[in-house]
């Protein structure tokens, strides 16, 4: 057996062997080998990433034996970079583990195109100068940026990048796609071969769900101007009329009609979600255009034309009671439709690519496959430049957030997060960082936010008291289970991005131990 | 930061589970100040573990998990004092004494029978508990202070899956059916404990009616070669016994009738000659490492095998169990990380899937069914860890207010990837935190005690050494101090009805039942009941009195086959165990997730109303406004 798959079989039942694969390609480059980037790290290297770099200047200290678990007492001295990045290859020895004995911020200002080799770059403990600074080299490398921080019992994480476009968006629950609203010919001439009042019970009892539906709602149709029921009473009514139909209390699959019924009334056509996506600008496509868009252009096309103002058919159906046979003349009625709809996409990719000029077999027939069956759930995230936000955040968002009580604690430390930094850079070290100075540091914190506050626009704003003396008790400190915390949510937003599974979060997560919640802030 | 430091420096900690989540929390304790932990786990370390309990390497595979994460964090933080058990934690050793001497008991538990004993003497000791539990992103964090919130049960489980057994044995129409016939009948049968109960037909065709005498053609008859013996098997259960069944043509009415698959249509010559071709002796000779897999050169386990694939693969495991793990035939269990049980259970699935006209699966696939298999990753556990830390670090304080039950979700909802939640207060009809009686509904002149032991006191009331009594009458005792009379007595009463019983047990007798070890009494008023619906009541008994349980069974209506003409029976072959213990936070979360959903597709639909608010009639779809938050049906504690 290989062995590495039975390793990974836990993780492989989540994002599969391509998302695997994507994770054992990508590299990932670390900033700063603290608790926060180090955890980051380890959940990474366990799932079995590609490469890693660990980027850190500074030499293992007393204090770093009490919140990282990466180095011990005969590290002290040493590079953290290097214990770090030993203790993370012992984890997997399939991983390529590297450091580099350096400080980011060096790093930063003096070799920029030193980013560009990676798939993803993660940040941590950064101060915003530097975090500005390397947000701008890395968009323009177009290489995927994640900033991690742990500030005592506070914790943020956010992405920078330009536009991640993502295919198996896999949400938990999404209606299934059976087009009972909208029924292809096909669907129709097969519910009218069926007879609903067959006179032998056990036949009429396991008439499947879908065909009922079809059937009655056609009825409906036939008789309301071939309008499906759109008003409460009026969908009251469709169901009596499934309900008239039962002959007992046992047949599971009238109940399931009533049950499923909804799914008559939802709207014909594409969600507009998906509107947006097939309006966006990207969708008219040229030489420089991503797969991804590509695909969107020919959906596109699709919909307009033999779609008939619907996506690609899905093409699986649920359980449901019904006799085998009719389940399965179902189940290939809906397969075939899905089938055909691949191959009128396929054709409209493959001719949108040779007009861009690129080889028309540029896709795979497996993407595509994928892509059709996925078209409902198609998600794009964009992510604004760190600057932008920090210079000009959306003023209403924020006084929104500093007014509303689920958001006001969340934006608070967003806030003294920044506040921090400028006070830093003004008194050279971080509030509460010295017992000593904490009756004075408390009151420079206060104004240093309402500076910061003011410069943002919202004047007169204030912070609560309690939370500017709390972040001031943090002095700094990086705990390790708030470490732990940001690392693993950090990781996991990372595998989000690499796999192009799932889709990962957007705006500024914001963690408060305090009460232990956690927020996403849009700004 | 001098984070509440001597409440931790001072506190005597229990961590159960040095699996995923017990990994990330003991080096986070370890890192958080904590001095004195103690670690119960009974588990050892597996390949598949390796991907997430970065405290193990390759070299610990097969040592204690306990012990391996102790030495792994003493090795880093030689200071910090940590005493491991490698035991289980239902155990009597750990009784309510044991637990007593903590301050607080934190659960990284993979099992929901494990959860409640701990549960219960957390209650006993008046410990206070932080549970948690994680399944792919999905995990929570909850909080239990006997008096103050509720306790682990307060909210029923749901109960995992179960099958009528008419489906397994002769009707399956779902790949998950003949996985459990392949695991629960076949795998049991020829490798498991001989002397348990089983629904397979023993009998073969030769034997069947000639004498009374039925011999076992599953036994390996003297000296009979181990081919011979995998090709009667296999034309005994896919070939005879299909026969078998067609015969009641009832059964095939409204049914696709199976075809009978015997080993000369699948066995070509290539076959016999590949039998012959493999390599008798290989280096790496230890029992689990044997795969069929390997010695017939086949690689990928995401590869759906064709029927005489998975023939080979059937023969072949059947044979490396006779040949190389002989010792261990007769008392092996099902385990999905046993390589070649997978193997087998896997073969036999498939070809059973054939003969009825199911599709097919890979072996990786059918390993996650058959093994119910958690996705697990080390992101969740890290998040987790770090939550009940936190979450130990204020029951520490006593902080009571900032108590909170955090759901880690996978997609943020309503901006939140964490959403904490209040603890509830206790269940007042709990029956295992309050001393409200149950009330179970079963037939007093056809149920036997034994019946009531085995479907109630341990399957739903998760008692492990239970006492019987009815008013001062002791009806049964489990134990092993017990002396032969007594023994014998008890014997006696298990097999007999429950109206039949030295003191009867009728309509209106109030039962007490007792688990010493968890020092936990439950009192059952008794109702006669007459008849029970075999597929919704497959117990013949119905326990209810506190929230009524949702159970998997019926709702999700499993079989949705036509069902007559087979012949019913009341026993029922249960599926899966429940690993997780997880199921909790998929519903709970659930509930919120799937609201909002549901809501957000019908409010494409009601566009002039509000998204989440949308009311459709009869109730089937639910409201959801902006602010609740996750059951808000509870009340919240004060
Ligand atoms: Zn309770």
């Amino acid at each position: 057996m290989a062995e590495p798959k039975v390793k990974y079989d836990r993780q492989l039942r989540i994002w599969g062997e391509q998302g695997q694969a994507a994770l054992e390609k990508s590299s990932i480059c670390l900033l700063n080998s603290g608790p926060t980037g180090s955890e980051t790290l380890k959940n990474l290297v366990l799932g079995g990433i590609g490469s890693i770099t660990v980027v850190d200047g500074s030499k293992v200290e007393e204090g770093d034996l009490g919140n990282n678990f990466m180095v011990d007492e005969s590290s002290i001295g040493q590079s953290k970079a290097k214990c770090v990045c030993s203790f993370l290859q012992e984890l997997n020895d399939a991983v390529k583990a590297k450091f580099i004995e350096e400080y980011p911020e060096e790093l930063i200002e003096t070799n920029p195109s030193f980013f560009s080799q990676f798939t993803l770059v993660v940040a941590t403990q950064l101060v915003e100068d530097s975090m500005i600074k390397l947000d701008r080299i890395c968009r323009e490398a177009n290489v995927i940026l994640i900033f991690a921080r742990s500030y005592g019992l506070a914790g943020f994480v956010r992405i920078s990048f330009k536009e991640h476009t993502v295919i198996e968006s896999k949400p938990e629950h999404f209606l299934d796609d059976l087009r009972l609203n909208n029924p292809w010919p096909e669907l129709k001439s097969l519910a009218e071969g069926i007879e609903l009042n067959v006179q032998d019970p056990v036949a009429h009892k396991h008439i499947p769900y879908v065909i009922i539906l079809v059937k009655v709602a056609d009825e409906w149709a036939k008789s309301h101007g071939g309008a499906l029921p759109s008003t409460r009473e009026e969908k009251r009514e469709f169901k009596e009329l499934i309900k008239a139909r039962m002959r007992g209390q046992d047949e599971d699959n009238y109940k399931e009609a009533i049950e499923a019924s909804f799914k008559v009334f939802s709207p014909q056509g594409i969600s507009s979600d998906l509107q947006q996506i097939v309006n966006d600008s990207s969708a008219e496509v040229d030489s420089n255009s991503s797969d991804f868009w590509v695909l969107v252009a020919a959906l596109k096309e699709f919909i307009a034309n033999e779609g008939g103002g619907e996506t690609p058919l899905e093409g699986s159906i649920p359980d449901m009671t019904s006799s085998t046979e009719q389940y399965v003349n179902l189940q290939n009625i809906y397969q075939k439709k899905a089938e055909a709809d691949i191959v009128a996409i396929e054709r409209r990719v493959r001719s949108i690519l040779k007009k861009i000029g690129r080889d028309s077999n540029s896709i795979p027939r497996t993407t595509i496959k994928s892509f059709c069956k996925n078209s409902r759930k198609l998600k794009i995230c964009r992510f604004r430049l760190i600057e932008d936000e920090f210079n000009s955040p959306n003023l209403p968002e924020l006084q929104k957030y500093l007014t509303d009580e689920d958001f006001s604690t969340a934006v608070g430390i967003y806030i003294l997060l920044r506040a921090v930094d400028r006070f830093a850079a003004n008194y050279n070290s971080f509030p509460g960082q010295y017992e000593s100075a904490m009756e004075e540091d408390i009151p420079r914190l206060k104004s240093t936010a309402s500076g910061l506050l003011n410069d943002l626009g919202c004047n007169g704003a204030t912070l609560a008291e309690d939370l500017i003396n709390e972040m001031c008790r943090f002095g700094a400190a990086e705990l390790h289970a708030v470490a732990a915390l940001v690392g693993g949510i950090a990781s996991q937003e990372i595998i989000k991005l690499i796999t192009r599974q799932f889709v990962p979060m957007s705006g500024t997560f914001i963690f408060n131990g305090i009460d232990h919640k956690s927020q996403l802030l849009s700004l | 930061m001098d984070l509440q430091l001597s409440v931790v420096k001072g506190a005597k900690v229990l961590m159960v589970g040095a699996g995923g989540i017990g990994c990330e929390l003991l080096k986070t304790l370890a890192l958080s100040g904590f001095q004195d932990i103690h670690i119960i786990d009974m588990d050892t370390i597996e390949v598949s573990n390796l991907n997430r309990q970065f405290l193990f390497r390759q070299s610990h595979v097969g040592q204690s998990k306990s012990k391996v994460a102790r030495d792994a964090v003493l090795k880093f933080r030689p200071h910090v004092s940590i005493k491991s058990y490698h035991a289980n934690v239902k155990d009597p050793e750990f009784n309510v004494e044991f637990f007593k001497q903590f301050n607080v008991v934190l659960n990284g538990l993979d099992n929901l029978d494990a959860r409640r004993h701990v549960n219960r003497l957390c209650l006993a000791a008046n410990v206070p508990l932080v549970e948690s539990g994680t399944t792919g992103f999905l995990g929570q964090v909850t909080v239990h202070v006997k008096g103050r919130t509720e306790c682990y049960e307060c909210q029923p489980k749901p109960a995992p899956k179960t099958y009528p057994v008419c489906t397994i044995t002769s009707t399956p129409s779902k790949f998950v059916h003949c996985i459990v016939w392949a695991k629960d009948l076949l795998f049991a049968k020829l490798f498991g404990d001989k002397n348990q109960e089983n629904d397979l037909n023993i009998r073969s065709s030769d034997g069947a009616s000639s004498s009374e005498n039925v011999v076992d053609v599953f036994e390996r008859r003297e000296g009979e070669d181990i081919d011979d013996y995998g090709r009667r098997i296999f034309d005994h259960v896919f070939g005879y016994n299909i026969e078998l069944a067609l015969s009641n043509e009832e059964t095939w009415k409204n049914r696709n009738k199976p075809k009978p698959i015997y080993s000369k249509d699948v066995l070509s010559d290539e076959l016999a000659q590949q039998n012959g071709n493999v390599v008798q002796d290989s280096a790496t000779d230890d029992g689990l490492s044997v795969s069929a897999m390997s010695s017939l050169g086949m690689k990928n386990p995401q590869d759906i095998w064709s029927l005489s694939e998975n023939s080979r693969i059937f023969f072949e495991s059947l044979r490396l169990f006779f040949m190389k793990r002989g010792k261990e035939i007769g008392n092996l269990s099902f385990d999905k990380d046993d390589q070649l049980a997978v193997e087998f259970v896997t073969a036999a699935a498939n070809i059973r899937a054939a003969s009825f006209g199911i599709p097919l699966h890979s072996l990786f696939e059918a390993k996650g069914i058959a093994g119910n298999i958690v996705h697990a990753v080390a992101t969740t556990n890290a998040i987790i860890a770090g939550l009940i830390v936190i979450e130990a670090i204020k029951v520490l304080k006593n902080d009571i207010k900032s108590y909170r039950m955090t759901y880690c979700l996978e997609h943020p909802t309503r901006k939140m990837l964490l959403m904490p939640v209040e603890p509830f207060e206790p269940n007042e009809s709990c029956y295992v935190c309050s001393e409200t009686p149950l009330l179970l509904e079963i037939n007093t002149h056809r149920s036997k005690l034994k019946d009531f032991v085995e479907r109630i006191v341990k399957a739903k009331l998760g008692m492990n050494l239970p006492i019987i009594m009815q008013g001062s009458n002791l009806l049964f005792e489990a134990g092993d101090d017990l002396d032969e009379d007594m023994i014998a007595n008890y014997e006696a009463n298990l097999e007999k009805v429950l109206a039949e019983l030295p003191s009867p047990v009728t309509s209106g007798t109030m039962l007490t039942v007792e688990d010493l070890l968890q020092e936990f009494t439950c009192n059952i008023n008794i109702k006669h009941r007459e008849e029970f619906d075999e597929e919704k009541e497959p117990d013949g008994m119905l326990l209810s009195g506190w929230t009524q349980p949702v159970s998997a069974s019926e709702k999700e209506k499993e079989d949705k086959s036509i069902n007559n003409g087979a012949n019913s029976s009341d026993v029922t072959v249960e599926a899966v165990e429940d690993e997780t213990g997880v199921v909790a936070v998929g519903v709970k979360k659930r509930r919120i997730s799937e609201t909002s959903e549901v809501a957000a597709n019908a409010a494409a639909d009601e566009t002039n109303h509000k998204q989440y608010q949308v009311i459709d009639d009869e109730d089937d779809l639910v409201v959801l406004d902006g602010n609740s938050d996750a059951g808000n049906k509870r009340k919240r504690m004060q």
